[in-house]
């Protein structure tokens, strides 16, 4: 098993008057299995662009993350959608955005989904299995 | 503008090519290149016996589709049992145990999409604390 150690840093000066910055960190110990940095080009149907197995109780770290561009290199501002497998929407990234979640199946067997909202659009995305309450 | 900018690093000794992942976006309205303005930001604290809630920040009014949103949620359990599921109106999406955070863009547009907890396993009871960013509602008249 390995560490795997997740840090969100989130700051604006200007939002507020009082400047927002926090930094939160984890340490996941993390097992098989997992699919590292990898990249996909996504199309419109969400059933093609299975990222996470569905599985029905594996606690499974996701990153996505929206390169902004089609291919790696011609630029798109189309949105990309995470869904569960069977088309359940949690959210939209935009180019450049990232989302970091802990899916669980819990029960229910479903695995992680992306689909464009139109065109293609090259993501990246890794994920990883818990070690704790599988 | 406001610019709010939120930052992923990973790391892991994992395997022998360790990663290192460095992700920043600039967290902006839907559809244009200002900033998110409106940031929510605050603590609770959900029981077991308490069952399945929408919390604080769970059911936002006045939003209509294509609107953004993110939301960062931690459970700041010390139970490494503790943990909280995390439900979109009826399905669950996942958990986060004792110490565990999530990102995530949140489409916050109807019933359906309203954000639902509750603390596991039995006589478990899990402190949490949220922030939520996203575009101005619409105010209301006053009553």
């Amino acid at each position: 098993m390995a560490t795997l150690t997740p840090t969100l840093t989130l700051t604006s000066t200007d939002a507020t008057t009082d400047q927002l910055a926090f930094s939160v960190t984890d340490s996941l110990t993390v097992k098989a299995p997992s699919q590292g940095l990898s990249t996909i080009i996504v199309d419109t149907t969400g059933a093609n662009n299975i990222i996470v197995p569905a599985n029905a109780d594996k606690q499974t770290w996701v990153y996505v993350r929206h390169t902004g561009t089609t291919d790696g290199s011609t630029t798109t501002t189309q949105h990309c959608d995470i869904e569960l497998t069977g088309d359940v929407a949690i959210g939209t990234l935009k180019a450049n955005e990232w989302f970091w979640f802990p899916h669980c199946g819990n029960g229910g067997s479903t695995g992680v989904q992306l689909q464009s909202v139109s065109g293609s659009i090259q993501m990246e995305y890794g994920y990883w299995s818990d070690s704790t309450a599988q | 503008m406001a610019t709010t900018t939120a930052t992923l690093s990973l790391s892991s000794d994992m395997l022998s090519s360790p990663i290192s992942i460095s992700a920043s976006s600039t967290l902006m309205k839907a559809g244009v290149t200002e900033g998110l303005e409106l940031i929510e930001m605050g603590r609770g604290t959900i029981a077991e016996t308490d069952g399945s809630k929408t919390a604080e920040f769970g059911l936002p009014t006045a939003l209509g589709e294509d609107k953004a949103a993110k939301l960062f949620l931690v459970n700041k359990a010390t139970d490494p049992t503790y943990y909280i599921d995390i439900d979109l109106h009826d399905t669950n999406i996942g958990r986060l145990y004792a110490g565990d955070w999530m990102f995530i863009p949140w489409g916050m547009n109807d019933t359906a999409s309203e954000l639902v907890i509750e603390a596991e396993p039995s006589g478990a009871t899990c402190p949490y604390e949220f922030v939520l960013l996203q575009e101005p509602q619409t105010l209301e008249a006053h009553s």
